[in-house]
């Protein structure tokens, strides 16, 4: 079927690799067998997991036997957050966090608040970045875990994972790092990076959904307790039986992003360019976020004087976000724009374009024509209606 | 599409606005709640309305609420807007049942302009 749209949502998902799709489709054939079983079958199944484990840890540069297959970011941010807190609950009761991570990160804290854990809510600089002296003195005695996201969802702001991440290893903390929006497009090193506990999912790097995984690094005081029960599956850490299908084209997806992550950079960046340089000129409008360092896949703006509503059915066929995905059918306007600061007109009116592999530069000067044209549409529409 | 918040007709007076606008020397209401800004122009002529405007800044289905009701009311006897009710234009749009606020808030609109126009102010 032909695309009738232009598809401006990789942040929300990505489409699966025609060599991912393949590899799947293999794997569904040959390698159906349960990969706990310990027959012929069971063993070729159990293969491509193992070859799996093999092409992410090389993606982030750790051992294989440090990850520990999920069913995606919701899932590994749950089982870090709350598996690592319960964890060294003993140590002691104090987390902390941004206001502007991921409702699967912060709807996990707000239910450890509710079992007695205390959480102290950061609030982000106004380009939403977390300045590494505050997160340092947020730290108290008895802090034993900080989560804190790479690449934000909505604004693609990222975070100085490595500044944030030594200051935890100096005090004993624990760090968890959701790189939904990172891994397979930014250069991530596990071993270089001072990071303990680390979320993805396949779905946003051109894998399958429904699969992902959760990095615990192999060192003292690192652990977490389960979170599901029901068998012995992943070192007792995430029962249930493997679906190796899922977990190849996991696989196979960060072997193909790994040595392309600079040339996909160097593209979006472009696209990126081209897409603001259209909008630019519109009275009104306002980056959220930070363009100079922020991901370059995403461009997240705001307009004055339009309902972003209106807008977003006026942009279609384009498809975009106006915030996260997992959000979007709520009318509220977006909690991570408000922690910025936005007025509550502002953040409704914030589209966030994500480009990614496949689009083009014409598909993004689309956008910015049909952008601008959206906005003064609207604006006449509304023109005299002021108070 | 099973699950498109919108309804065609909705999509088709969003679309395609053709009584948005003003009327020089017109009978006019402007009204600013729950986060919509609406204003309604009419012109009639033997009690009957001549010509209806409006500008909006909405969602989408107060937009296409605005220009239905313009389109259908047009020829309309005047005393026919206070009568007007706001789940006429739910049930003919299919708008989601949280968006009635916003629909009553039309609804006020065009009662009030119904008023201004039973009032003889009307050129």
């Amino acid at each position: 079927m032909a695309q009738d749209f232009i598809y401006l949502d990789y942040a929300a998902s990505t489409p699966v690799d025609p060599r991912v799709a393949e590899c799947m489709r293999d794997c569904r054939e040959s390698g159906y067998a349960n990969p706990s079983s310990n027959h012929i079958a069971g063993r070729v199944s159990r293969a491509n997991i193992e070859r799996a484990a093999e092409q992410l840890a090389a993606l982030l540069n750790v051992d294989p036997a440090t990850l520990i297959w999920t069913s995606g970011a919701t899932e590994s941010d749950n089982l870090g957050i709350a598996g690592a807190a319960r964890f060294r609950s003993h140590r002691g009761k104090h987390l902390v966090t941004l206001l502007t991570e991921h409702k699967a990160v912060t709807d996990v804290f707000r239910m450890l608040e509710k079992q007695g854990f205390e959480v102290t809510w950061l609030k982000p600089e106004d380009d939403g970045r977390l300045d590494p002296a505050a997160f340092a003195a947020a730290l108290r005695k008895d802090t034993q875990l900080a989560s804190i996201m790479y690449v934000n969802n909505e604004m693609g702001v990222m975070q100085d994972i490595e500044a944030i991440g030594s200051i935890c290893r100096e005090h004993d903390v624990l760090f968890h790092v959701d790189a939904a929006q990172a891994v397979g497009k930014v250069p991530i090193d596990l071993q270089a990076l001072p990071v303990d506990l680390l979320s993805l999912t396949a779905h946003k790097f051109y894998g399958p959904k429904g699969i992902g995984a959760l990095y615990i690094a192999d060192r003292p005081g690192c652990h977490v307790e389960p979170i599901l029960f029901g068998g012995g599956q992943q070192q007792r850490i995430r029962p249930g039986t493997l679906p190796a299908d899922l977990i190849a084209g996991l696989g196979l997806a960060a072997e193909i992003a790994q040595p392309r992550i600079d040339t996909d950079h160097d593209h979006l960046k472009n696209l990126r360019r081209r897409l603001w340089a259209g909008i630019q000129g519109i009275e009104g409008v306002l980056v959220n976020g930070n363009i100079e360092s922020g991901f370059p896949g995403i461009l997240n703006v705001s307009v004055e004087d339009v309902e972003g509503e209106s807008l977003l059915l006026e942009l279609e066929p384009i498809c975009v976000a106006t915030g996260s995905a997992c959000n979007s059918k709520s009318q509220e306007p977006s909690y991570v724009l408000r922690a910025l600061g936005r007025s509550d007109l502002l953040a409704q009116s914030a589209i966030r374009f994500s480009m990614g592999r496949p689009t083009t530069e014409h598909e993004v000067e689309l956008a910015a024509r049909r952008y601008r044209e959206a906005v003064a549409r609207l604006r006449d529409l509304a023109t005299a209606a002021a108070p | 599409m099973s699950d498109d918040p919108y309804s065609p007709l909705v999509r088709k007076h969003f679309a395609n606005t053709a009584h948005c606008g003003d009327l020089a020397g017109a009978v006019a209401v402007n009204i600013d709640e729950q986060g919509i800004r609406l204003r309604l122009s009419a012109t009639v002529n033997m009690g009957h309305i001549q010509s209806l405007r409006f500008r909006a800044w909405g969602c989408p289905h107060v937009i296409a609420a605005c220009e239905w009701f313009c389109s259908h009311y047009e020829g309309e006897p005047g005393e026919s807007l206070s009568g007007f009710q706001a789940s006429d234009i739910m049930c003919n749009l299919s708008v989601p049942v949280e968006k009635t606020g916003r629909i009553l808030v039309l609804e006020d609109a065009v009662r009030s302009l119904g008023q201004r126009l039973g009032g003889g102010s009307a050129p």
